[in-house]
């Protein structure tokens, strides 16, 4: 299962902004004690902290992995793809965060990164990390169509439904799903996109 | 940033006219994200809509074209993005109070159309883009759960509400509650408000919505399909939300939806145009991925056009699976029938490998049991066609991996299966291990051996063999493989307590995932040094440590290498001296250093003499970021290394480290900033080493002598030698060990006085580099140490500190050393003169307790205050101490 998914700009010399953020669902009484008033906004509080945790990591690592490839750590304004891009050589990948920071228990990560762009999956230890990251590679492509991500307005921040729909989906409830390819396309054509990858 | 225009009246949306907002604070430039006046319709035409000129100027062709020329792009995106957070976030609570209104109106009215979208959008960016409670109205919160629950409302605004709510939680106003909805998605969508709360009542009550639903026919057009994720999160959520009586049910739900979904395809949606006739054709059956007819059951490699509930619900079980049976898989015996079946939970009895069952019906869990075996035995077999489409080579290898995964469950849970596994998981083995590409299936492969081969009594040896000898050395640039390799270690550290055995072996392949992949690995393989570690392991260790970022570069070579057309690798002239890394890759003076380097298994013996003429080769590839960033892990498991070899290590390897680590100091890979890292780390182990081990210095006396006996160590070694200088002076003792005669002491006193002399006395005449200011320091109290217990001394040092006030005089030395320096040099010389002018008091503060198990002491850390204390004894005159 996935915990979360995470969408952020890693920002090079700026700090990272997290443009989408996602939890499947709060693990109940986690930390902070139930009942008081204070609580609820503390539990929100650290949900958020964390997934800025997860954002902060994704983002240092990107760097590092764009440095360790010769490429300059901020990426270069792309250019908008005009054919179908493909993510197979995206740079990407995984890491574990220890139990007690942030989250309780032990996450992965794995993470992808497009263009000036990155996408995080946070996974229950266990998880199956090649689905996990076949199922990044589809969310991306979808993601960045349907949030209009390579354009220039704040579409990302504006259109969580269109988020939404592609996580319920491609991620129902943190579910990742075993899709051959003609259950993809069946996808799709429900969610309205025309070939796309 | 870019500063957004002024609105211009071009940017408006025809025939719309706008309200100046009043609300808007006349500082903040652009327009505020929640005006509670005028929200645009039509979301279509948001190039026009009044908040946001910075980025509006950027949509349409203009902002496309400068995207696409590089002007604009994420530059441009993130400007705006950046400049809707931040108004989100300063939104003031009666702003936002009177937005909310507005949207509620909007809602409440006759149909909610794209402006109520919209709001709902904003309302929602507000909520989520800070960090901190958003107060919105308890009748507001109502609404949006009312909206959200109303089967009139448009998807995308229940969508919205629900993302809100969710983004609130936990939320103190929910009403919200699934147990009437009937609609399957709409459950799914409320489902996802209520399991976000955190609260266990709110789990178990979705819990038991959801399996309810599944137990009934559902009604006309409803799916189960967007029920099971809910179950699923349930189950991560909190596993004890379900009853027995409830986990029995589902489980006979789940096998029958793996095991008996439809083998025909299903069919198109009739698209009602005007061409399309009804089709009356038989359904076409369903392929593999090869395109060939399928002749067994359904599953999630198997291929239509078009599919069915059922082969969708085959989907959702199967990637369900792995979690429902940990969670509920192994139960039964606690609860039901116990000792219905011998041989469930992993109890010890022998499987009977040619007997099959009974011919009896299972109880519902081992039934499941039953068919995801059969469904994973499937997989396995339809893993090995071809697939037509490429991405699916991909998901077949998933499914192998979650397939080889599941089987190891299922035998843990009942040892029945062990030997049907055995048998295929060897065939597989054997199918895939010569081939790169499945290697991440290797690894759950290995794991059911270790598991289950004792009880099956078969010989794994060569899997794990193949697994720790082949893979790392060939595949240790995927990253991903990388992580689950040592993930694996991780999980097995137990493999690592055998010194003799392939894992304890395979350690110098193991560090080839780390030299190329530094940064994700470092924190896993701190994890995983001190299981490496061992008397035997411990010196070959050090050396891997230190030539760490060597490896790396080495690695390089080894990837272009393996790259290079076969007619460019039969190498140059083997007389020459080769021109190129490239070339001396293959070349017989570096071959051998080469293969040292990038060996597969521990060889202590087979070291060469040195390895610095390689270190010398590779010096070309220092530069690189990757061997940079493995650099800059090295000095975080030195110390881990230190740490761990001081719990087992005896006075023979304590010795033989030291000697080494004087060695290896002048034999380091060619990175200033790396070199001078390690430097500081062996010198505080070496601190750390001779306080755990006095005697060494008294056993070793002619290694110590000769590296701190060269002024050239001070210079390019500074952090070793005055760590070494100080420990001399603290534990070379007749308290530490009886050994340290005076001739003992005399010894060593000579070549550290000669140094000092050479460094203060000599050197301000020759124009040389200063020496750091702590060098001199240290030099000096150890002198006067080892003179407060040889008392014979005390003349040769009383008069060589005073000839400390002429050295930091002498123009030469002015011109080298900061004023402070100098003069903190001088306090110092003048203190340990004035404790030397009483040898009793002096022999009593400059001798440590030899109960002392502080080891990390800081260099002279107890001197200080001892120091200034006989200073006042001797020269009570005010002003006569620095303040």
């Amino acid at each position: 299962m996935v915990r979360a998914v995470v969408l952020l700009a890693p920002g090079g010399p700026a700090p990272c902004r997290v443009l989408y953020a996602r939890s499947f669902g709060t693990p109940p009484g986690t930390g902070t004690g139930t009942g008081t008033a204070t609580a609820g906004p503390r539990q929100r509080l650290c949900r958020k902290e964390q997934l800025l945790a997860v954002a902060r990591q994704v983002a240092s690592q990107c760097q590092l992995l764009q440095s360790s490839l010769g490429r300059p750590s901020s990426p270069q304004l792309p250019q908008l793809p005009d054919e179908p891009m493909s993510l197979q050589d995206a740079p990407g990948g995984l890491f574990q965060m220890p139990p007690g920071d942030p989250f309780p228990e032990r996450v992965t990560v794995v993470w992808l990164s497009v263009l000036a762009l990155t996408f995080a999956l946070v996974c229950e230890p266990q998880e199956n990390l090649s689905l996990a990251e076949i199922t990044l590679r589809r969310l991306a492509p979808r993601l960045l169509l349907s949030l209009r991500l390579l354009g220039p307005g704040a579409d990302v921040l504006l259109r969580p439904d269109a988020a939404d729909g592609l996580l319920d989906r491609l991620l129902p409830h943190g579910q990742m799903l075993f899709l051959n390819e003609r259950f993809l396309q069946a996808v799709d054509r429900e969610l309205g996109i025309k070939a796309s990858r | 940033m870019t500063t957004p225009a002024p609105r211009a009246a071009r940017e408006q949306p025809p025939g719309r006219v706008l309200v100046p907002d009043l609300l808007c604070d006349p500082s903040r430039r652009a327009e505020p994200l929640c005006s509670s006046r005028r929200v645009p319709a039509d979301p279509a035409r948001r190039t026009g809509r009044p908040w946001g000129t910075a980025f509006a100027a950027y949509r349409g062709g203009a902002g496309a074209r400068r995207a696409r020329d590089g002007h604009g792009g994420p530059g441009m995106f993130t400007a705006a993005a950046e400049s809707f957070l931040r108004q989100a976030r300063e939104i003031q609570q009666e702003e936002l109070r009177r937005f909310a209104a507005r949207v509620s109106a909007l809602l409440q009215g006759p149909e909610p159309g794209p402006e109520a979208v919209d709001g709902l959008q904003r309302l929602h960016l507000t909520v989520a883009a800070t960090k901190y409670p958003r107060k919105l109205d308890g009748e507001f919160v109502e609404l949006l759960q009312t909206v959200l629950c109303s089967p009139k409302s448009p998807e995308q605004i229940q969508v919205l509400c629900a993302a809100i709510l969710r983004e609130m939680s936990p939320c103190n106003d929910l009403i919200l509650s699934c147990d009437e909805i009937q609609d399957t998605k709409l459950l799914s969508l409320v489902s996802s408000v209520l399991l976000a709360q955190g609260n266990k009542g709110e789990v178990a009550a979705v819990g038991q919505r959801v399996v309810k639903a599944l137990e009934r026919r559902l009604p006309e057009g409803q799916s189960a399909r967007f029920l099971l994720p809910v179950l699923a999160n349930v189950l991560r959520l909190s596993p004890g939300s379900l009853t027995e009586e409830q986990i029995d049910v589902v489980s006979k739900k789940l096998a029958d939806w793996l095991r008996y979904a439809s083998i025909q395809q299903g069919m198109a949606q009739p698209s009602g145009g005007f061409f399309s006739s009804p089709r009356t054709k038989q359904p076409a059956p369903i392929t593999e991925v090869d395109g060939a007819v399928a002749t067994d059951f359904f599953t999630v490699l198997s291929v239509a056009q078009h599919y069915t509930q059922d082969q969708w619900l085959n989907v959702q079980t199967f990637s369900m699976l792995r979690n429902w049976l940990l969670c509920y898989g192994g139960k039964e015996l606690n609860t039901l029938n116990p000792g219905a079946r011998a041989g469930v939970d992993g109890s010890e009895t022998p499987p009977v490998c040619a007997a099959g069952r009974a011919g009896r019906p299972l109880p519902p869990r081992e039934r499941l049991r039953d068919k995801a075996f059969e469904y994973c035995q499937r997989l396995i077999e339809q893993s090995s066609r071809r697939p037509l489409k490429k991405d699916d080579g991909d998901l077949q290898k998933a499914c192998l991996i979650e397939a080889v995964t599941i089987m190891d469950i299922i035998c843990k849970q009942d040892s029945f299966y062990v030997c049907r596994a055995v048998s295929c998981l060897k065939v597989l083995h054997s199918r895939i291990c010569g081939d790169g590409t499945y290697a991440r299936a290797l690894l759950p492969i290995a794991q059911f051996f270790l598991n289950h081969s004792k009880l099956a009594a078969v010989d794994s040896d060569a899997i794990y063999k193949h697994l720790f000898t082949d893979i790392p050395a060939q595949l240790f640039h995927n990253p991903s493989l990388a992580f689950e390799f040592v993930q694996f270690c991780k999980d097995n550290t137990q493999l690592f307590t055998d010194s003799s055995s392939i894992f304890r072996q395979s350690f110098p392949n193991l560090f080839k995932f780390l030299a190329w992949n530094s940064p994700p690995l470092i924190s896993e393989f701190v994890d995983l040094l001190p299981f490496l570690l061992d008397p035997d392991t411990t010196i070959e260790i050090f050396h891997l440590l230190l030539d760490l970022p060597c490896l790396t570069a080495a690695l390089d070579i080894q990837l272009r290498a393996a790259a290079l057309p076969a007619s460019e690798k039969a190498g140059a002239d083997p007389a020459g001296k080769p021109a190129t890394c490239l070339e001396a890759f293959r070349h017989p003076l570096y071959k051998s250093l080469f293969q040292y380097l990038l060996r597969t298994k521990a060889a202590p013996e087979d070291a060469p003499e040195s390895l610095v003429p390689l270190r010398q080769l590779l010096g070309s590839l220092a530069g690189s970021p990757r061997v940079v960033q493995c650099a800059e892990t090295v000095p975080v498991l030195l110390e881990l290394f230190f740490r761990v070899v001081a719990e087992f290590a005896d006075g023979s390897l304590i010795n033989q480290l030291v000697v080494l680590l004087l060695q290896r100091s002048d034999q380091l890979y060619e990175i200033p900033a790396f070199k001078e890292d390690v430097y500081r780390v062996l010198g505080s182990q070496l601190a750390t080493l001779c306080g755990l081990r006095p005697a060494l210095l008294v056993e070793l006396s002619t290694e110590i002598l000769e590296f701190s006996g060269a002024v050239s160590n001070i210079q390019s070694k500074e952090a070793i030698f005055t760590h070494l200088a100080w420990a001399v002076g603290e534990f070379l003792s007749v308290s530490h060990d009886k050994r340290c005669t005076v001739e003992q002491i005399t010894r060593f006193f000579e070549p550290l006085e000669a140094v000092l002399f050479e460094i203060t006395q000599l050197r301000p005449q020759a124009s040389t580099p200063s020496c750091a200011p702590r060098a001199i320091s240290v030099l000096m109290a150890t002198l006067t140490k080892l003179a407060a217990r040889s008392q014979d001394l005390i003349p040769r040092v009383s008069m060589f500190l005073s000839k400390m006030r002429t050295f930091v005089q002498s123009p030469a030395v002015t011109s080298v050393y900061s004023d402070e320096d100098l003069e903190e040099i001088l306090i110092r010389a003048t203190e340990l003169m004035n404790l030397l002018k009483m040898p009793s008091v002096a022999q009593f503060v400059l001798t440590p307790p030899v109960a002392s198990t502080q080891f990390q002491r800081e260099v002279n850390d107890s001197l200080p205050l001892a120091l200034r204390m006989v200073t006042q004894l001797l020269e009570p005159a005010p002003g006569s101490m620095p303040v």
